[in-house]
């Protein structure tokens, strides 16, 4: 009985997830990567505005992180950090899964799509 | 199963899971990374499941607890501490829960939970520290792969547990 119950919360758990990822989507339309640090907006930058590609360095005390920008999508290049996730996740161009990066407390998160249309339509 | 050993005999138990436990850790640490960054099986978590349900919460806490700080110190990545120590507390709470309410023929079922509430904790950590809520879109990802990498190493454990247990017969 016991086993049946929580055998059922986990499937409900896995399939719940499962539909939010596949529901998901792309949709963010107009992106805006925002930098934060510690949950301090470091620089807000318009991914479709973004022409060239450029790169930049993002550094303090804990460690360096080289962010490079392309029209619409954003990555982490190099990181002095011994686990590599933020540089592995490679681009990101739509607001489904942020980058993070522990070790340095940093998060790229893009942002607008739906709001940001709603807002510019109004 | 013996009952609860003590003394000398509990001190180089402990010890042993302790340094299997960080062996386990530290040779996963070098396989090469799964598609979904930050996702790992949690072999060493094997040993945590068998600490439960073996020698009780409390010396499961001590192996984790030495396992989780030892890791943190032999990789050189102490801040992953603050992480490993939110999911460790969390999951090992559940262990000790379902410990109690299901058999040692449940614990394929046991470890999927533990290992959910271990990446809840960590993405917990995560959002503390980064201020940040955001990370858990992480969420539905850390899932889906906690239950799959739970059930690998739940059925690990109780085969484990079961061919221990015939051995002291």
């Amino acid at each position: 009985m016991r086993t049946k119950l929580i055998l059922a919360l986990l499937i409900g758990a896995v399939a719940v997830s499962a539909a939010v990822l596949l529901l998901q989507g792309q949709r963010t339309r107009a992106p805006v990567a925002r930098i934060t640090r510690d949950g301090v907006l470091l620089e807000e930058i318009d991914l479709e505005e973004t022409q060239a590609p450029r790169s930049f360095l993002l550094e303090d005390e804990r460690g360096r992180n080289l962010i490079s920008v392309e029209q619409g999508r954003i990555r982490v290049l190099e990181a002095d950090c011994p686990d590599q996730i933020c540089v592995d996740q490679g681009w990101i161009s739509d607001g489904t899964v942020p980058i993070v990066c522990l070790p340095h407390r940093l998060m790229i998160q893009i942002v607008g799509g739906e709001e940001g249309l709603d807002g510019g339509a109004g | 199963m013996a009952g609860p050993v003590k003394g000398a005999g509990r001190t180089a138990r402990l010890a042993l899971l302790t340094a299997i436990a960080l062996t386990i850790f530290l040779a996963e640490a070098q396989l090469p990374v799964i598609p979904v960054p930050g996702v790992k099986l949690g072999l060493a978590n094997i040993v945590t499941v068998y600490a439960v349900f073996v020698m009780g919460p409390g010396d499961a806490l001590l192996v984790l607890a030495g396992r989780v700080f030892l890791g943190a110190v032999f990789s050189g990545q102490m801040m992953t501490l603050i992480y490993s120590a939110a999911g460790g507390i969390l999951s090992w709470s559940v262990l000790c829960l379902l410990a109690k309410l299901l058999t040692r023929e449940q614990i394929w079922l046991v470890s999927p939970v533990a290992a959910l509430f271990h990446n809840l904790g960590q993405l917990l950590a995560a959002a503390a520290v980064l201020g940040s809520w955001a990370v858990m879109a992480w969420l539905p990802y850390l899932v889906i792969a906690a239950v799959l990498a739970g059930l690998s190493t739940g059925i690990a454990a109780q085969a484990l547990i079961q061919r221990l247990d015939k051995l002291q017969k």
